[in-house]
């Protein structure tokens, strides 16, 4: 009879021995190549050097805290899902000049998420199937913060990013927000239009160029300002103009229009503690078919445009959108081997055409007041590029603004077009990178 | 504290070369270069591989147990002939070429298909020992395998050690079907007839050599080959 016993719903939901893949997580395995994952990296430079075994001691500790973290993705019939994963793991290791290599399912040790320290910095690495920048930082912050702890900075509380690890993971923590909020009356239709594709030569197996640009948030406000924008419409107007400008000098027949692919953090408008994917994706561009933009004018239809799509109505159109193809009974019953492949050509041969770019900004990042002195700043990265062309994310620290770009191509005019037009703007701006570059 | 003469920017510390524009970083009053720490790490990182050793020895397994079983059969049961050693032969082939992808990934490619072609001259020896008749594995079934082995062997290395390009391995593959079906003929014909007659596989080379002189034509000039290139990039 025991057997068969009920047990109260509390006790029931509390154990979790899998996850069901959310609704973006769905997409990011079927694209998986050999020479290809869906990696992003984030970073945090400290103000003195790492201590790997103290590092090490930290990841354990924080590790079962995020269960979807500490987790191996596995195949069903119908869909992947994630599973608890308690082999031993995630080792930290020393960091390489080629970050976010491709993250094969069954290797090490199953476990889809890296830990690097080099110098002052450490990085975490995940694979987009768990969660999306948010979440990730959030492991990262609170890695950090158990490590400061553990090496003597007990001062250092919990709250914003940094999660309390003797807690239980909360319910909200692992949902998948997507299928709570995706419930508009219409699904509006996708933008399907071939864009721009920079063109360059591709580097070879593995190789991921970076290059960051470090520069005060104060002096970028104040230029952004000038043109009447946000920090980010400023920063999106730039990249492209930087796009057109790469475009136009590059051999064409005729010209494209540019767009850029940037995700919009869900939670600022569906109020979501989800450490999942929880984004969407908005495409501000322009066209220059339609004449010669001036800078300004740039500004302006980047400003319209997100002004016009970020809000909640908007967005949760887009969300019902995506989520309106795995509802579907009769895309569910089908195999997965069938869906991977109608995914993979669907994203190929449309999604990926449909941006120049992608843009991702992370915005401000707020530390407990602890932490503040220990932190000098942040640093993320998109990863490899499914296509040839250039990803570029975006974070601030107090004064200190990133612009991190990543791509798998040598040519890095389009870094160049941008960051000279920053410079022509009037800002101070760093460069560090890790290519090598070969004398001429 | 260095600029780019060329983008404005500031170059990290250790920067040689402005890598927006490939400018060399020139500081007169500071020649010494490299003294500066490099923000990132100069080593790079090898793609972990997947291990497979619960598959290897699942395969091992599966293989070992057919061949027992099968023996066992034979020799209990249906023994009045020795039909066990094909399903033997052909385990032990599949086992021999597995044992690169499941179970010792890192074995050279040129051992792996040695050892391909002595499983398979073995199973041969196996198949001869039991209808009891080894002629034909002398004069045909050896000489054969021996001539797949070594044309597989070095149309490897060509494909690694040569230039590798679609255009490349189409040559490669052509050269190696036109000498394999002449040395197969040659072969046939010694074993048949003990003279060597060459017919059908004439017409293969001409065709092979027809190609060949095509391809070599479009890797000469660069302008055909990048034509090529563009309509057939994949």
């Amino acid at each position: 009879m025991t057997l068969f016993k009920k047990k109260p719903a509390g006790e029931r939901n509390e154990r979790r021995d899998w996850y069901k893949l959310d609704l973006s997580a769905i997409v990011y395995p079927t694209l998986q190549r050999r020479d290809f994952s869906s990696v992003y990296r984030l970073s945090v430079v400290l103000k003195e050097e790492i201590k790997p075994d103290l590092l090490q001691r930290a990841v354990d500790l924080t590790l079962p805290r995020f269960p979807t973290y500490k987790a191996a993705i596995r195949k069903g019939l119908f869909w992947r899902y994630l599973e608890p994963n308690s082999r031993p793991g995630p080792f930290v290791q020393k960091d390489v000049k080629n970050p976010c290599q491709p993250m094969y399912f069954k290797a090490n040790n199953r476990y889809l998420v890296r830990f690097y320290y080099y110098r002052n910095r450490i990085s975490l690495e995940a694979h987009h199937s768990l969660g999306d920048g948010t979440g990730g930082m959030c492991v990262l912050m609170t890695v950090t913060a158990v490590y400061l702890r553990l090496l003597g900075h007990g001062e250092i509380e919990s709250g914003g990013f940094v999660l309390n690890i003797a807690e239980a993971p909360d319910k909200e923590e692992l949902e998948d927000a997507y299928m709570k909020y995706a419930n508009a009356k219409v699904c509006p239709p996708r933008p399907a239009e071939k864009t721009y594709r920079v063109r360059g030569t591709k580097e070879p197996f593995y190789t991921l160029n970076i290059i960051d640009g470090i520069m005060s948030v104060k002096q970028v406000l104040s230029v952004a300002k000038k043109y009447n924008a946000t920090m980010t419409e400023y920063l999106n107007a730039v990249l492209l103009h930087a796009l057109l400008t790469k475009q136009e000098k590059d051999w064409h027949i005729r010209l494209k229009p540019v767009r850029i692919a940037m995700p919009v953090n869900l939670r600022r408008f569906f109020p979501s503690k989800t450490l999942r994917n929880f984004i969407t994706m908005i495409y501000p561009g322009v066209d220059p078919r339609l004449g010669e933009y001036s800078f300004e004018e740039i500004v302006e239809e980047v400003r319209n445009y997100m002004r016009f799509y970020v809000n909640e109505k908007h967005l949760r159109g887009d969300i019902t959108t995506n989520a309106a193809t795995q509802r579907n009974p009769l895309i569910r019953v089908v195999p997965l081997f069938v869906k991977d492949f109608v995914v993979r050509q669907f994203y190929t041969k449309v999604q990926d055409k449909n941006s120049s770019a992608g843009l991702t900004n992370m915005g401000a990042l707020k530390v407990p007041e602890g932490m503040k002195p220990y932190i000098e700043r942040f640093d993320i990265y998109m990863g490899q590029p499914f296509s040839t062309r250039t990803n570029c994310a975006i974070i601030s620290y107090e004064d200190i603004l990133t612009v991190n770009f990543a791509s798998s191509i040598i040519e890095a005019d389009v870094e160049r077009y941008f960051f000279r037009k920053l410079v022509q703007d009037g800002i101070h701006v760093k460069i560090e990178s890790n290519r090598e570059m070969i004398a001429e | 504290m260095s600029y780019c003469v060329n983008c404005g920017v500031e170059l990290s510390t250790g920067q040689e070369m402005c890598p927006l524009c490939n400018t060399p970083v020139i500081n007169p009053k500071d020649l010494s270069k490299g003294k500066e720490a490099f923000p990132f790490p100069k080593e790079k990182g090898q793609v972990e591989t997947v291990k497979r050793k619960d598959l290897g020895f699942l395969v091992s397994a599966v293989v070992l147990a057919t061949a027992i079983t099968c023996g066992l059969l034979n020799l209990l049961v249906f023994n009045k002939t020795a039909w066990s050693l094909a399903v033997i032969g052909v385990c032990v082939i599949l086992w021999v070429i597995l044992v690169p992808v499941v179970i010792y990934t890192k074995q050279s490619i040129y051992v792996s298909v040695f050892f391909d072609g002595v499983s398979v001259a073995v199973y041969l020896y196996m198949l001869a020992y039991m209808i009891r008749r080894d002629d034909w594995l002398w004069g045909l079934g050896l000489p054969i395998v021996l001539l797949l082995t070594v044309l597989t062997e070095v149309f490897i290395l060509c494909v690694r050690r040569l230039p590798k390009s679609f255009l490349t391995i189409a040559l490669y593959v052509f050269t190696a079907i036109g000498i394999g079906c002449v040395g197969l003929e040659i072969l046939i014909d010694l074993y048949v007839n003990g003279v060597i007659e060459i017919l059908w596989s004439a017409v293969v080379v001409t065709v092979c050599v027809i190609v060949d002189i095509t391809i070599i034509t479009m890797l000469s000039r660069r302008r055909l080959r990048n034509a090529v290139r563009r309509r057939l990039h994949f």
